[in-house]
């Protein structure tokens, strides 16, 4: 675990980049990875592919981790100058109230609301809903407002990275982590036996959409899909309801939503984790769906495994991971690559 | 300092009720070259004073706390549970960094709110409360210093929106700043009464604060400067909109002729005031001040600020400045 810190994750989690808007945080992986691959494209659907010759060529590997982030778009600009928005992706509307939040990646503005001396008794009993929630701008009027902002412009928490006490907290570990995790992978310059695929992946939180058009552009053999999973390790659920631990190292799916991992990936993700007694956890919940899912069902399917690396509070402005789990899944996925052929034979 | 500097500096005062110091510490830098004397009472009220010369003694109170909260228990593994200090509401304080103050420092943690991936049913349409909500301090490396009766704050930020300003505790911090730069102004205005300066505790929860030092002064005229709902739509009432000047309550709780003098002598300097129409009590330290002693004519200028006891709470830096002229100008009315 020597050497591992995590080195772009600050970058990666306070760079914007909701579904459908991953131009920034594509950029700036492109930029970083560049030198360290072989050819680099960015397919019709934003998804940003690399490849790495293997030294045998026997297999495509493919490596996947999406760009986006939960967040919202624009819907419209009322009268009084403040936004409309709605959710883009799985984000719940209570997490967005009382935030600071960036449109196109620049602007400032403000989710409020309305004042608890003001709220009736139903009001205060109400749980907080998208129609009524508003971003202000600052802007007097509608006129003022559209000068600064369009309909359709996507929106962020503005929340900052930090690190502390060897855990991480900030926005977008879900994906980001597993971006960042594929990115050290290709820091160690190293050739592996098979060819592998790195795809950073557009529209995940919005159905699995980047990824469902992988198969026709690569015919991968197999793949891997790495993850910023729940947690729910917190008072927020009874232990028997926990998904995975923080600390306890990367989780390995054995299925989630429409699709159970294929048994060989699963049995050889394990056997290496055991074999160089990296602490690794099972994720204990079947919720939740990757792009494993849709990689399954595509073109002649590819089979896939999920390594995840356990994210407290995901899909809110503030999400939180440990560290050594992030250092324990670059390394679990170190030592499957230096299997070579042997993994998932 | 310029208005916006300032009340940056001030929103990012962390004090709630009872444990006002740090703001008090920020507003004695910035009014002492503009006053005669500064000094603070026992009772964390910070009173700063510029003598006149007509012998009369006006009173201009803002209270300098802010809602909060204190840790009032602690679970295993770097959970903090939450009492709020005043009115907070909990739908504001999902997902937000939580500052505690432990005697070993500040350790930061975080709310924590449970994904929708592992939401149920019943779980989905849930209003937060306190019952509900954690801290989750096991990113701070001083988690285990955390005790009960920890005083803690929303981990502010003041963003600039166009022309205006965005963050937490500008309720009252602006009446503060506004304070600070009509003592500023003071040095301009001849013929005037002595003013004192008010910077008050534990108002946000309706605590000893404005009270007894109005009680101790024997004030001629006060005023109380807070702020109001902006740009709300309150059944019956005129709204009072941002960027429009400060707001004169007319009500049993203030003094009918200093209200007409303050809107006279606001008309004449061209100061723009808005009317709030305050049938009852005004819920703010006005209601006390009023009956001190054998009475004290009293007025209350409010400044308009939207989303009040959010984190976001907004408002406009000219209004500030404003009410800042408007109090100036009140020095010279005939008590």
């Amino acid at each position: 675990m020597k050497g591992v810190k995590a080195m772009y994750l600050k970058e990666l989690s306070e760079l914007d980049g909701v579904s459908g808007d991953e131009g920034r945080v594509r950029k700036f992986i492109e930029e970083k990875i560049k030198d360290k691959v072989d050819s680099l494209k960015v397919d019709i659907m934003g998804n940003l592919i690399a490849l790495k010759k293997g030294t045998k060529s026997n297999r495509k590997f493919l490596l996947a981790a999406h760009m986006d982030e939960v967040g919202f778009m624009v819907t419209n600009i009322e009268d009084d100058g403040t936004l409309s928005f709605g959710p883009v992706g799985g984000i719940d509307p209570r997490v967005a109230v009382g935030k600071h939040v960036r449109i196109k990646g620049e602007l400032a503005g403000v989710i409020g609301y309305k004042a608890i001396h003001l709220q009736r008794k139903d009001e205060l009993l109400a749980s907080p809903k998208f129609e009524n929630l508003r971003i202000n701008i600052g802007a007097k009027s509608k006129e003022e407002a559209s000068r600064k902002v369009e309909i359709g412009d996507y929106v962020t928490f503005a929340t900052d990275f930090r690190c502390e006490n060897a855990r991480a907290t900030g926005k977008a570990f879900d994906d980001r982590a597993g971006c960042a995790a594929l990115m050290e992978i290709l820091e160690k310059g190293q050739r592996y036996e098979d060819d592998l695929c790195f795809a950073f992946l557009v529209q995940e939180e919005t159905g699995l959409r980047g990824s469902a058009v992988l198969f026709e552009q690569l015919c991968p053999d197999l793949a891997l899909v790495i993850e910023g999973t729940t947690a729910g390790d917190d008072p927020g659920l009874p232990e028997h309801q926990w998904a995975t631990h923080l600390g306890d190292g990367p989780a390995i799916t054995f299925m989630h939503r429409g699709y159970v991992v294929n048994k060989k990936i699963y049995e050889s993700i394990l056997q290496v984790a055991r074999k160089y007694d990296i602490r690794h956890q099972p994720k204990r919940r079947t919720a939740g769906g990757t792009d494993a899912a849709r990689l399954a069902k595509t073109g002649g399917g590819v089979p896939a495994g999920v390594i995840s690396i356990p994210a407290r509070y995901i899909h809110s402005p503030l999400s939180m991971i440990d560290l050594a789990d992030f250092n324990n899944t670059v390394l679990l996925l170190s030592k499957i690559l230096e299997e070579g052929e042997g993994f998932a034979k | 300092m310029d208005t916006v500097s300032l009340l940056k500096c001030l929103s990012g005062a962390d004090s709630p009720s009872g444990y006002e110091d740090e703001v008090l510490k920020v507003v004695e830098e910035n009014i002492k070259p503009y006053v005669d004397l500064v000094k603070k009472h026992k009772m964390n009220t910070l009173i700063a004073a510029k003598r006149g010369q007509n012998g009369k003694k006006l009173g201009i109170f803002a209270h300098a706390d802010e809602i909060g909260f204190v840790v009032a228990k602690l679970e295993e593994r770097g959970f903090a549970r939450l009492e709020p200090i005043g009115g907070v509401d909990p739908k504001v304080v999902l997902s937000q960094r939580i500052k505690i103050f432990t005697n070993q420092g500040i350790a930061t943690g975080v709310v924590g709110f449970l994904p929708p991936h592992l939401q149920k049913e019943d779980q989905k349409d849930k209003v937060p409360d306190y019952n509900d909500i954690y801290v989750d301090v096991s990113c701070s490396p001083l988690c285990e210093a955390v005790s009960v009766g920890d005083i803690c704050v929303i981990e502010g930020r003041c963003a600039s929106l166009g022309d205006k300003l965005s963050g937490k505790a500008l309720d009252n911090r602006a009446s503060c700043a506004a304070l600070i730069l009509a003592a500023r102004e003071l040095e301009t205005i001849k013929n005037r009464s002595d003013v004192y300066f008010i910077f008050s505790s534990q108002e946000e929860i309706a605590g000893p604060g404005a009270v007894y030092v109005a009680y101790e002064l024997g004030l001629d005229g006060a005023i109380v400067v807070d702020v109001t709902h902006g740009n709300e739509h309150v059944p019956q009432m005129p709204q009072i909109k941002i960027s429009e000047g400060p707001a004169l309550a007319v009500g049993p709780v203030v003094n009918r002729e200093f209200y007409k003098a303050l809107c006279d002598v606001a008309k004449r300097h061209g100061v723009r005031t808005q009317i709030e129409p305050t049938p009852g009590r005004s819920h703010t330290d006005t209601d006390e001040v009023q009956i001190t002693r054998s009475g004290i004519k009293t007025a209350l200028v409010s400044i308009p600020l939207m989303y009040m006891h959010t984190p976001v709470e907004l408002v406009d830096p000219r209004d500030v400045e404003e009410t800042a002229r408007l109090l100036s100008l009140a020095s010279t009315v005939d008590l």
